[in-house]
């Protein structure tokens, strides 16, 4: 804890001088420890050191610091510290109405944008007892499973630059860019799709969509198989991954983990078939599981699932019913006072969105769930032991996305 | 809706509830106080007839007259999300057991909610702001934090009768949004 006594100039306004040093990226806080675990974690042992990593450093998938208690280069413990990216998004949409909120949720997974409209469209789909025409529920389905290839490709290709392998993003980014273009011709974004309504989606499948969507669908097993091909018979990739960070399914549940993660680790809880929503129950796919729980494992439960959605995909195509794809709804909506909890599973895990109603337009409690935030908290059981080396390849294993963390 | 469910809960914990079981849609709903939070969430996780080992969520929220802690579980002895309420929080010091015993992911979860609502949680050794910075005064998801760029205290308040809700300009100090029971 180091406080200098000299007066500096503000950054805001020089001519304002400040009396306390305030080091932000300092590993030390100037400030004396808030709790006992704070205390014990910037209390150092003999030939411990801290080092500040982030926040922003390429490794840190967003804007993340880590301060990390270093014994030569063994990390002994770390501590992550989050908020740099924190906007307020539950205050912001308990001040917004129901359609309003959504476009709110957008930025929060950046790369799988979907998955945070829906469990909000579905609690409030339950908080105004809508039915959603099955057209709707399936090209929700369909373009859900779409965003979680492109958002897996992103994740395998991110987990190869991490390591230092420059190609295998290129070609995910490849197949990647095809699906948000699709996508970005149904809903006129590229990333922040703001596309699911509550009663259905904005827009039905057009001519360019499904001319594309069946393009690609007819390369896709080939090509990303091809791109896996790059990584999975890599020995360098395959020996720093295999044996790092692994989480036991008890401990895994425990730290309250959803998603791939936690089936990599052998528990195969998917909500999609735990506890269904939309036409899930109507689909044939597989819920593919690990046993190893390594970093490796969490890699390669991607490339697996990437598998299924493929086939989720086709029998969309292939089920697809007509009719509307909105229910009809007043403009103004306001639902009765009430809760309601909605779940999804996303690319990263269980996506919830807990929405209390008072009856006015607007949530009077907007909660959402993220999955990396979780995913995030058991660094400190995953990487102590280990190298700084390896703690760069269980963070890109883990796939978490800042935006979501800090909400 | 799973009508077994509410059975089995009306019977092991009859007593506890503070309130009726309540169901809707794919969601069971039971209400307690904050101090039998641990023994509670104790027996759902352990006994056979439960087994409510998916912590889903866990949130804090503030009525206006006081404060909840609310856990999502998940099981597989039902169909159904149980939404567990501790209800009754004291608004000017709410504490509430911590149940990082049972999962400690819920370290961070309920950090947040300190961070968020104040809420102290006993027995969580890390209870110190997550998002905002360490010297910040405030809980900003209290409802008597009001948003500076608030869409009724615009010049347009009272133009659009939905907006009615918010509090008005020149709100008296403590007026809060309450609701939602």
């Amino acid at each position: 804890m180091t406080t200098t006594d000299h007066r500096r100039p503000s950054a805001d306004d020089p001519r304002v001088l400040l009396d306390e040093q305030v080091g932000m990226y300092e590993p030390v806080p100037p400030y004396p420890p808030r709790t006992e675990r704070e205390a014990e974690f910037y209390t150092l042992g003999d030939g411990q050191l801290l080092i500040n990593i982030g926040p922003h450093h390429p490794a840190t998938h967003g804007v993340m610091r880590v301060v990390m208690k270093l014994s030569g280069e063994t990390i002994v413990d770390l501590d992550p510290v989050l908020g740099y990216l924190h906007r307020g998004v539950e205050k912001l949409c308990e001040n917004a109405d129901l359609h309003q909120t959504i476009a709110y949720l957008d930025p929060l997974e950046y790369v799988s944008s979907l998955f945070c409209e829906w469990p909000a469209v579905m609690a409030y789909e339950k908080l105004l007892d809508v039915e959603v025409p099955r057209r709707a529920e399936y090209i929700r389905v369909l373009t859900g499973e779409l965003n979680r290839v492109s958002s897996h490709l992103l994740a395998m290709g991110f987990h190869a630059l991490d390591l230092g392998g420059l190609t295998p993003i290129l070609y995910s980014f490849i197949e990647r860019d095809e699906i948000v273009e699709m996508l970005a011709s149904i809903t006129g974004q590229r990333m922040l799709f703001n596309y699911f309504r509550i009663g259905g989606v904005n827009g039905d499948l057009n001519h360019e969509f499904m001319s594309r969507l069946g393009d690609w669908m007819s390369r896709a097993t080939e090509q990303i198989e091809a791109n896996v091909g790059l990584l999975n018979e890599n020995e360098i990739f395959v020996r720093r991954n295999r044996g790092v960070g692994v989480m036991d399914p008890e401990l895994a549940i425990k730290m309250c983990w959803t998603g791939p993660n936690l089936r990599a680790s052998g528990v195969p809880f998917d909500i999609r078939r735990a506890h269904p929503y939309s036409v899930y129950p109507e689909l044939d796919f597989d819920i593919p599981t690990r046993l190893e729980g390594d970093s490796l494992a969490r890699y390669l439960l991607r490339v697996d699932e990437v598998k299924q959605s493929l086939r989720i995909i086709d029998q969309c195509l292939h089920q697809m019913p007509d009719g509307p794809v909105m229910a009809k709804l007043p403009r103004l909506l306001r639902p009765r006072p009430g809760r309601a909890f909605a779940a999804v599973e996303g690319p990263r895990g269980e996506y919830a969105i807990y929405a209390v109603s008072d009856g006015t337009d607007q949530p009077f409690r907007f909660r959402i769930h993220d999955p990396s935030f979780l995913h995030l908290q058991s660094f400190g059981r995953l990487v102590p032991g280990k190298l700084i080396a390896d703690w760069m390849t269980v963070n890109a294993s883990l796939d978490p996305i800042m935006g979501g963390i800090d909400k | 809706m799973d009508r077994a469910i509410r059975q089995r809960l009306e019977e092991r914990f009859g007593e506890v509830l503070a309130g009726p079981v309540r169901q809707r849609h794919d969601e069971t709903e039971i209400r307690i106080e904050p101090k039998d939070v641990p023994e509670v969430l104790r027996a759902l996780y352990d006994e056979p007839a439960f087994r409510f080992q998916l912590l889903g969520d866990l949130a804090g929220v503030d009525t206006g007259d006081s404060m909840q802690v609310v856990y999502h579980l998940w099981s597989t002895t039902s169909p159904d999300w149980l939404r567990v309420i501790a209800i009754g929080l004291d608004r000017d010091a709410p504490r509430a057991p911590s149940i990082v015993s049972l999962w400690p992911g819920a370290e961070w979860l309920e950090r947040e909610a300190y961070d968020m609502f104040g809420i102290v949680f006993e027995g969580n050794r890390d209870l110190r702001r997550i998002f905002m910075p360490p010297d910040y005064k405030s809980f900003p998801l209290r409802k008597d934090f009001f948003l500076p760029d608030d869409a009724a205290r615009s010049p347009g308040a009272g133009v659009r009768p939905m907006e009615a809700t918010h509090a008005p300009r020149n709100t008296p100090a403590g007026a809060v949004r309450r609701g939602g029971t």
